[in-house]
């Protein structure tokens, strides 16, 4: 249809929306094999493109807190050997492929990530299978990779936004899962053999428990099909990675790590938040898009566009199996320190002793449900949604009542999560940054524990 | 694959680029404005950055703060980026609100100036200095690239400065050179607007006219000239940082985006520097164990081109050891030739690469405004499929015989700072 040419429209005016274009959200079809592994696979035409990840019950809070850093080795390692090929014919015929080979761990699960071209499906699948199945984990290669993690964590420090977070969830969590960190420190790192690595991968890397996500090019019996060739002799079960208890509530505290000379402060305000399922999770998700999810959040619009002290400031909510971290994050010049705490602070405050406004609320439920189509763009996009829809155990219905129930929030749910869940009694207070310049910003704010960065 | 694109000139000069594409309920708006780091003038480093940053504080009609405030309602993304050749603003919002991104863009582009204080100056001005901290001057190697820059190029060529601008030009910038600014650069004849998604060509064509139409066309500031770099010798020099490892930057100057012979250089990077069996990774990482990582890659300029090889020590490794290793592979590559396993490998990565990048209708739009405005020829993202499947072993070989000529070749180590001299590198 061609519309009319209008000569100049009312510039003074935001332009009235056209009517809304439905949203087909994607439609997965499931499928077990016979050895309990589940298929999940939504079509998505347009792209010769697929995206896959094969989920699997592999993550940190499956390996003893001694040899953390195990379920990311174990991960790197995949690739690393056959009986028929080394770690380097592996990587040549990766390579030759060209197909992108991801594995990565996360607290709960782990998974291989893949994107290829669809014309390349046998032999992506081929390669997956190589590297699930038949990975012999040499020694010579779990020191090789060993060293590298080692290199890796000790670099981490050379980051003060690294040191901040890695800092933060310590000093929340202690030595409980979701105070260390995913890959393990360099003491656990090190301790680990071969032996502890293929005792893992026997363990966790099982079908029944596992999940097998396709979108893209592709057809639905080729892809069970091929499932079926390639893993249907892969047996055993894996139960779920459980999640960690909630630690004790703790008292505030305030900790300042000394990086003399650094150009700025890292930030961090957090606390021990919430796991995925909640009764009030999407109260919890507006509060947090209003506080500091959006741009427009009040974090970032006193921090950054009223203040100018700093690039950007934000706050997010982590959802896991259990409880995840709440943190706010800003990075500002040093001497802001104290008075960017004291903001953040106010901020949380305010969301808890007053209502937010009605334009708040209409911004924030705009912003998450309007914003669906472009949650769901591409096939890499949709395989990431429905994976944590699945791995965090969500209604099968999650995005198809997502919208409803965003909009169904009130002023009154969003002041008593932020009640419930932020109280300012238990905040713990991190900055790394130059001690010299910031501590003196700090007075009022209660008593700071002074650290050498290590 | 091929994405369907139709062209269009408006009469004050803005170019139009239309990709319709209807599997998705998004548009995707970008405008792609042929100025950047490269049009600055000395002393004002940094300019056209922090005049990208003005442009999200709001409009004659469109009040401060409002113009992420009204995407985000209606369930957009949006940002702008700044880099040597062009500047670009975009934003992909729900297909019915075409009109809302088309408003906010043509707003800008005609009616900037009566919404401009010096208070938003200010504002954004520390902004930008934070920036500038934030993700330069307090990140592990975060100065490496303006050092290597600065060394590489020559005083007064546009090239040699970061977009980001040094901290006391970013302080220098004054009301009138954003007015200047604007005027000089920012008029629909130096702009690219590009629609890729949910819309019918022809209505979205008139919905630009207009918005568009009536913003007069200006004189367009002549194109400051970039020449290429003479290969008078090799540059060295060096940058302590707070790092444990050292890290060393080759770089070399290489053909820009639109010359015949740039694809072929991007596939010796691929083939250098990406996949654990690449030739650099294979033998620094893993059979020498001499480098942490290692990575190659070429800007797409749209004048003199730039080819990088970066490469992280392991702890023990000496900067200089490490460049010694690289140099060897490279010499070896040049002496010996490439396989033709490794030319498959590379064009198969490289075309992998370009789908994921158009895969999204906002990437999309990207590559489609950078084929348009820095090749002038937006039927690029199309053709650029076939001319990376159609690169063979000899154009990769001349090519690196060519590029890695160490006469044009500017060295720089990245060295843990002293104990003693832990003030560097800071302001």
């Amino acid at each position: 249809m061609t519309k009319p040419r209008i000569a100049t429209p009312d510039r003074a005016v935001r332009p009235a929306p056209a009517a809304p274009r439905p949203l087909a959200l994607p439609r997965f079809e499931r499928h077990t094999l016979g050895n309990g592994l589940r298929v999940e696979y939504a079509e998505r035409r347009g792209l010769p493109e697929v995206s896959l990840h094969l989920v699997l019950e592999c993550g940190a809070g499956a390996e003893p807190p001694r040899l953390g850093g195990l379920g990311e080795l174990t991960a790197r390692l995949l690739t690393a050997g056959t009986p028929g090929r080394d770690a380097i014919e592996m990587a040549r015929w990766l390579d030759r492929l060209g197909v992108g080979y991801r594995a990565t761990v996360g607290y709960g699960v782990g998974a291989v990530s893949m994107h290829f071209l669809s014309e390349l499906f046998e032999e992506a699948l081929d390669f997956l299978a190589a590297t699930i199945l038949d990975s012999e984990f040499p020694e010579h290669e779990v020191e090789r990779i060993r060293g590298e993690r080692i290199d890796e964590i000790e670099r981490q420090a050379d980051d003060p936004a690294t040191v901040a977070g890695l800092a933060t969830i310590a000093e929340l969590y202690g030595d409980g899962l979701y105070g260390r960190p995913v890959g393990g420190t360099g003491a656990t790192v090190s301790g680990i053999g071969p032996e502890a690595v293929r005792d893992f991968h026997a363990a966790r890397y099982r079908p029944g428990g596992a999940l097998l996500i396709a979108c893209g090019d592709l057809d639905r019996e080729r892809l069970i099909a091929a499932a079926e060739a390639r893993f249907g002799a892969w047996s055993g079960e894996t139960a779920p990675v459980p999640p960690p208890e909630t630690p004790e509530p703790r008292a505030s505290d305030l900790v300042l790590i000394d990086r003399p000379g650094s150009a700025q402060s890292e930030i961090r305000v957090a606390t021990v938040g919430v796991p995925y399922n909640t009764g009030d999770h999407h109260a919890i998700i507006v509060a947090n898009a209003i506080l500091g999810g959006l741009f427009n959040s009040r974090i970032n619009l006193n921090l950054r566009e009223d203040k100018g002290w700093t690039y950007g400031a934000r706050s997010s909510f982590r959802f896991r199996r259990g409880a995840g971290p709440f943190v706010a994050r800003t990075a500002v010049e040093t001497a802001r320190t104290g008075p960017a705490f004291e903001e953040i602070l106010r901020e949380i405050e305010t969301m808890r002793t007053a209502p937010v406004t009605d334009d708040e609320m209409r911004l924030a439920r705009n912003a998450l449900t309007l914003s669906l189509p472009l949650q769901f763009e591409t096939a890499v996009q949709i395989c990431g949604k429905v994976s944590r829809q699945r791995v965090f155990g969500l209604p099968d219905d999650y995005w198809e009542t997502y919208r409803s129930r965003i909009e169904a929030v009130t002023p009154d749910e969003v002041q008593e999560v932020c009640r419930t869940y932020l109280d300012p009694g238990r905040l713990a207070l991190l900055a790394v940054g130059d001690a010299a310049t910031a501590a003196p910003t700090l007075d009022g704010l209660g008593p700071v524990d002074v650290r050498p960065a290590s | 694959m091929r994405f369907e694109i139709r062209e269009h000139v408006l009469d004050n000069g803005l170019r139009v680029v239309l990709q319709p594409d209807a599997s998705a309920p998004l548009v995707a708006v970008h405008v792609m404005y042929h100025v950047g780091s490269k049009n600055e003038r000395a002393g004002r480093t940094g300019f056209a950055h922090l005049f990208e940053h003005l442009l999200f504080q709001g409009s004659e009609h469109v009040p401060r703060e409002h113009h992420f405030k009204l995407i985000q309602d209606a369930g957009g993304t949006l940002n702008g980026t700044t880099w040597f050749d062009r500047t670009n603003y975009f934003e992909t919002l729900p297909a019915n609100e075409l009109d809302l991104g088309l408003w906010l863009e043509s707003d800008r582009m005609g009616f900037f100036k009566p919404g401009i204080t010096q208070e938003k100056l200010d504002n954004q001005r520390e902004v930008v200095k934070n920036e500038r901290r934030q993700s330069y001057e307090n990140r592990p190697y975060g100065l490496a690239l303006e050092t290597l820059l600065a060394r590489a190029y020559d005083e007064g060529h546009p090239y040699r400065h970061p977009t980001i601008g040094y901290m006391p030009d970013i302080d220098a910038a004054r009301l009138e050179d954003v007015h200047e600014f604007f005027d000089r650069h920012y008029g629909p004849n130096n702009a690219t607007l590009v629609l890729v998604g949910d819309f019918d060509p022809a209505a979205a064509l008139a919905r630009v006219e207009a918005w568009f139409g009536e913003i007069p066309a200006r004189p367009v500031a002549a194109r400051p000239d970039v020449p290429v770099p003479a290969r008078g010798g090799e540059r060295r020099t060096l940058l302590r940082d707070r790092v444990q490892m050292p890290r060393v930057y080759l770089m070399y100057h290489s053909p820009r985006y639109a010359d015949p012979d740039f694809e072929d250089v991007v596939l010796l990077n691929y083939l250098l520097a990406d996949g654990n069996s690449s030739r650099l990774e294979k033998t620094l990482v893993y059979e020498k164990r001499m480098a942490a990582d290692v990575t190659s890659f070429t800007w797409p300029t749209e004048s003199a081109g730039m080819c990088f090889v970066v490469a992280t020590a392991r702890p023990g490794v000496a900067a200089a050891d490490l460049e010694a290793e690289v140099r060897d592979v490279l010499d070896d590559l040049l002496r010996g030739g490439v396989e033709e396993e490794e030319m498959e490998g590379a064009r198969n990565r490289a075309r992998r690469g370009l789908l994921n990048g158009r895969a999204g209708f906002g990437d999309r739009a990207d590559a489609i405004a950078h084929a348009a405005v820095l090749r002038g020829d937006a039927g690029y993202v199309n053709d650029a499929f076939a001319r990376y499947g159609a690169v063979a072993r000899a154009d990769v070989e001349r090519a690196a015989g060519t590029v890695l000529d160490p006469r044009g070749l500017t060295v720089l180590h990245v060295v843990p700072e002293e104990e003693t001299d832990t003030t560097e590198g800071t302001p």
